[in-house]
């Protein structure tokens, strides 16, 4: 019990303690890009210790809804990380179907956010629940079909297993359905954090935006609620992503765990490359975008179903 | 568990036998739950008719047809199960059109009661082939002759189509979308909640007196539960009006519970017990859960509408602020229905997505495919039933008003505590799911024909204590965090301001999202299969005056199928007309001609 308790507890310090940096590496790579010097690696840990000594302003149609919603939503990610292997840190929850409690905290989460930003009256933020509604049916479609074709490869419907020790066997007998898989769960990277080419993390006032734009009249706590959230999310999705890309296990735990990290930093310039040389896409070619993820992972699927 | 009980009953093949066993058991729980529930509620309710309408007459028809649906469910033999299958039909028509001063209410009946009766006929057809092959009226002694695979195959077709008209799977569920908003919303929670259960219960009856059924059976099963699932949020989301809405939800959630069956089945063709056992249980597990919250969330509606006099939500908001408990409750059954954690919609439907993978893993190739569909329609639906719920509470209960004669109030606590109390339910099964599981496990083995106690079911149990862990770490870190929030901000006065809207000076509720503009982009990206029609809104000339614009989704299958069938056939009674005779007499000669040769027949 006090193990479980332990390692929960070193898990979150992990989370909450990288993935601000990984947010900040990103943001680094765009700046480069861009020519800029950039702000600091540190800059979201600054952001966020001075959002939570600010106080929110609210406004008079908002409920107990919208001020509830963050709360939700950074509770979701931080049960979320929980089932994610860091390296040779074990995920402390494992068990046969943690990947649809995953996907169904998740669900909570996103059902809290629409509904805070349907609580503002404002048409902004209706605009930006609305496409989130409809881009997250697609992503999370496509988030479970790769959730099948893994769990086809792997016969198991756990997390731990799925990404875990079979990997680097999986490569060799099953190299093409891994290699669709990741351009699949890349995709829903991108659009699950709202990233360049589906949304831009930057900017919340244009009418294009998706999932920014329900940000908008969060502030100061609320706000770094919210900020924290998405950090944690896009680390979460980072963490499902490196271990079937880097799958190098050497059984040495601070190797691992480097190893890890490394992949992580790999995975963080990629993201940042791709968001400075793609432009953000039409929003009605979004959803072609998915459509193609998911069709990446059905065909993994059938590969897999054809060899047998 | 069986219990049967017999007398002797003065009507030709008839016998009053009634039999208890775990499949009826959970029907019946749910029955006796929802109807109580909706019965106080109807008290409130109808309170504003008194003095206007007949009460005590819709009161007696109520009573009828909860004894109708405990009939259906004890009932052992053919006749019994017809005569209060028929029985229920009636009284739920006459429950429907409670308004029928109203056109729209008079033709939903009419509706209601032409598609009911359409099953009926099909359902005399299945039980009479059955009862000839087997020689006997009674259930039980059906369920112990064996049928041929041909002979198992059309029973399982007759049964699919005749019970499927009450389910609503989606070629044949037209009458569901009318009745529901037409009746009374206590009528409409029982409708949806445990009468369109009884189709579900009659096919599972069937399924369990055909021991053997052709592998075609399960597929077809776990295809129609994808189809009208998916056609039926995505209908759901069209919609303007919320009690439309939530008539064709229960279409999503039929359709849910048919996938569940398919994977059952499949999995008692295949010899697999274990997946047979999750499938029908979660399906099962589903059929209660269903009435559960869908009864919470028609009550919720009426008790809306009872105060805005009206359904269509573009025209609602903010009703949040003066009906605090009728809000949050609709928002119970709001996360319930879209399945998610903390209540018991994902519960059962956790149990449906295991069955399925375990189906991925185990069957062999075709049945693996169909199992990854099933997978994808359930995704799918779950996130469209979020969409679809977002859309609803945050238009009707979150925002402004967007018309000025909407406005809350008190609701009477008769209709309260009932919301309550299933609301309750709700959360009970969400962290407490071992009582209405084991329940559910053990309908399900007594469907697949398995002993339960032979079967590792903590391969199920274990993962489902892991989910309620993994909920209530969830709420424990929900706790602290809010503890965080209100440490962070103590002592601090809140600042209360407009909502910031591009630096408009004049704002007005118009311009709020509605809910046709939330869901326009699903229907839009969907209009391939669904009937989406949109009229004006064109922006004309440099200095565009007033204009309109209206959008809807009608339902494909009543536009394409049904009306010009039904087109067809007034034609053809037309060309049929003129051979009739005009003489009400000469019928009264064919009736007695025909009296006479049948005596004849008789005598000879």
């Amino acid at each position: 019990m006090m193990f479980i308790v332990f390692s929960i507890l070193s898990h979150w310090l992990i989370v909450l303690a990288l993935s601000p940096l990984f947010a900040g590496i990103i943001a680094k790579i765009k700046a480069f890009f861009a020519g800029k010097k950039g702000p600091s690696y540190f800059q979201l840990y600054f952001d966020l210790r001075r959002l939570f000594m600010k106080n929110c302003v609210y406004s008079r149609s908002t409920t107990w809804v919208f001020r509830f919603a963050p709360i939700v939503n950074l509770a979701a990610v931080l049960v979320l990380s929980l089932i994610i292997p860091l390296g040779s840190f074990k995920a402390p929850v494992h068990f046969s179907g943690d990947i649809l409690l995953a996907a169904y905290v998740l669900g909570l989460a996103r059902f809290f956010m629409i509904i805070a930003a349907l609580d503002t009256s404002s048409s902004f933020e209706g605009m930006g629940a609305s496409r989130e509604a409809f881009f997250s049916c697609l992503s999370e479609m496509v988030l479970f079909m790769n959730f099948i074709t893994l769990a086809f490869l792997t016969h198991s419907i756990s997390l731990s297993t799925m990404i875990g020790a079979d990997i680097p066997m999986s490569w060799k007998m099953a190299g093409t359905v891994l290699l669709l898989v990741v351009g699949s769960l890349f995709i829903v990277l991108l659009t699950e954090n709202s990233r360049i080419p589906v949304d831009d993390p930057d900017t919340h006032l244009e009418l294009t935006m998706i999932h920014e734009v329900m940000l908008l009249d969060h502030s100061g706590v609320d706000l770094g609620f919210m900020l924290y959230a998405s950090a944690i999310k896009l680390f979460i999705f980072a963490g499902i992503l490196v271990p079937i890309v880097y799958p190098v296990q050497t059984g040495i735990p601070l190797l691992d765990t480097l190893i890890f990290l490394g992949g992580m930093l790999g995975l963080s310039i990629v993201i940042g490359v791709v968001e400075s040389t793609m432009a953000r896409l039409r929003l009605n070619r979004v959803r072609n975008l998915l459509l193609i993820a998911f069709a990446l992972a059905f065909f993994g699927f059938v590969v897999k179903m054809w060899k047998g | 568990m069986e219990k049967i009980l017999q007398f002797p009953w003065q009507v030709p093949f008839g016998e009053l036998s009634l039999r208890l066993d775990s499949l009826s058991l959970i029907f019946i729980v749910a029955v006796f739950i929802l109807v109580l529930c909706a019965g106080t509620y109807a008290a409130g309710y109808m309170r504003q008719y008194r003095g206007k309408r007949p009460l005590g007459l819709h009161i007696f028809f109520y009573l009828l047809l909860s004894s109708a649906l405990v009939f259906i469910l004890l009932a052992d033999n053919v006749i019994l199960f017809l005569g209060a299958w028929e029985l229920m039909t009636i009284s739920a028509y006459f429950l429907i059109v409670f308004q029928d001063d109203d056109a729209s209410v008079r033709r939903a009946g009419f509706i209601y009661l032409i598609a009911s009766h359409c099953g009926t006929f099909l359902l005399i057809l299945m039980f009479f082939l059955m009862a000839h092959h087997a020689g006997s009226m009674d259930l039980t002694l059906i369920s112990h002759a064996g049928f041929s695979p041909f002979l198992a195959g059309i029973i399982f077709l007759l049964a699919i189509f005749g019970f499927g008209v009450k389910a609503g799977f989606i070629p044949i569920h037209i009458w569901l979308p009318h009745a529901h908003p037409a009746a009374p919303s206590h009528v409409s929670a029982v409708l949806s909640g445990v009468m369109i259960k009884m189709g579900i219960y009659g096919i599972c009856r069937v399924l369990w007196t055909i021991n053997v059924l052709p592998d075609w059976c399960g597929y077809l099963l776990l295809l129609i539960g994808v189809v009208s699932g998916v056609m039926g949020v995505l209908y759901a989301l069209g919609q303007h009006e919320l009690k439309k809405l939530l008539a064709y939800h229960s279409i999503e959630n039929i359709g849910i519970i048919a996938i569940g069956l398919g994977v059952g089945l499949l999995g008692r063709g295949h010899q697999m017990p274990f997946l047979a056992v999750l499938g029908f249980g979660g399906a099962l597990l589903h059929v209660f859960n269903h009435s559960i919250f869908k009864g919470l969330l028609f009550l919720g509606a009426g008790a809306v509408i009872q105060k805005t006099h009206t359904g269509q939500m573009d025209q609602m908001g903010g009703l949040a602020r003066s009906m605090p408990l009728v809000s949050l409750l609709f928002l119970v059954g709001a996360m319930a229905i879209c399945g998610l954690p903390l209540f018991n919609g994902f519960i059962s439907e956790f149990i449906i997505y295991f069955g399925l993978f375990q189906g991925l893993f185990h069957l062999p190739l075709q049945g693996a495919f169909a199992c990854a569909l099933g997978i994808i329609a359930l995704a799918l639906m779950g996130s469209l039933a979020l969409a679809c719920f977002t859309k609803v509470y945050g238009t009707v209960f979150l925002g402004e008003p967007r018309h000025p004669g909407i406005q809350g109030g008190q609701t009477p606590a008769l209709m309260l505590a009932p919301m309550l109390i299933l609301g309750g339910i709700c959360l009970w099964i969400g962290l407490f799911p071992q009582t209405m599981a084991k329940m559910a496990f053990s309908a399900g083995a007594y469907l697949s024909h398995s002993q339960i106690s032979t079967l590792n079911m903590g391969n199920i149990f274990l993962p489902l204590s892991f989910i309620i862990y993994g909920i209530l770490l969830f709420l424990i870190v929900v706790i602290f965090l809010a503890g965080l929030r209100w440490k962070l901000l103590r002592g601090l006065t809140i600042p209360l301001r407009e909502t910031w809207i591009c630096a408009f000076s004049q704002i007005t509720p118009k311009f709020q999202y509605t809910s046709s503009s939330f869901a326009r982009p699903i229907v839009d990206f969907f209009k391939g299969i669904l009937f989406f029609k949109r009229e004006g809104g064109e922006v004309k000339g440099n200095f565009p005056l007033k204009t309109s614009m209206a959008s809807s989704v009608h339902d494909a299958v009543e536009e394409f199928l049904i009306k010009p069938m039904y087109r067809r056939l007034t034609v053809l009674s037309k060309k049929l007309d003129i051979n009739r005779i005009r003489y009400t007499q000469m019928y009264l000669m064919y009736i007695l001609l025909y009296l006479i040769f049948l005596l004849a027949w008789k005598l000879k």
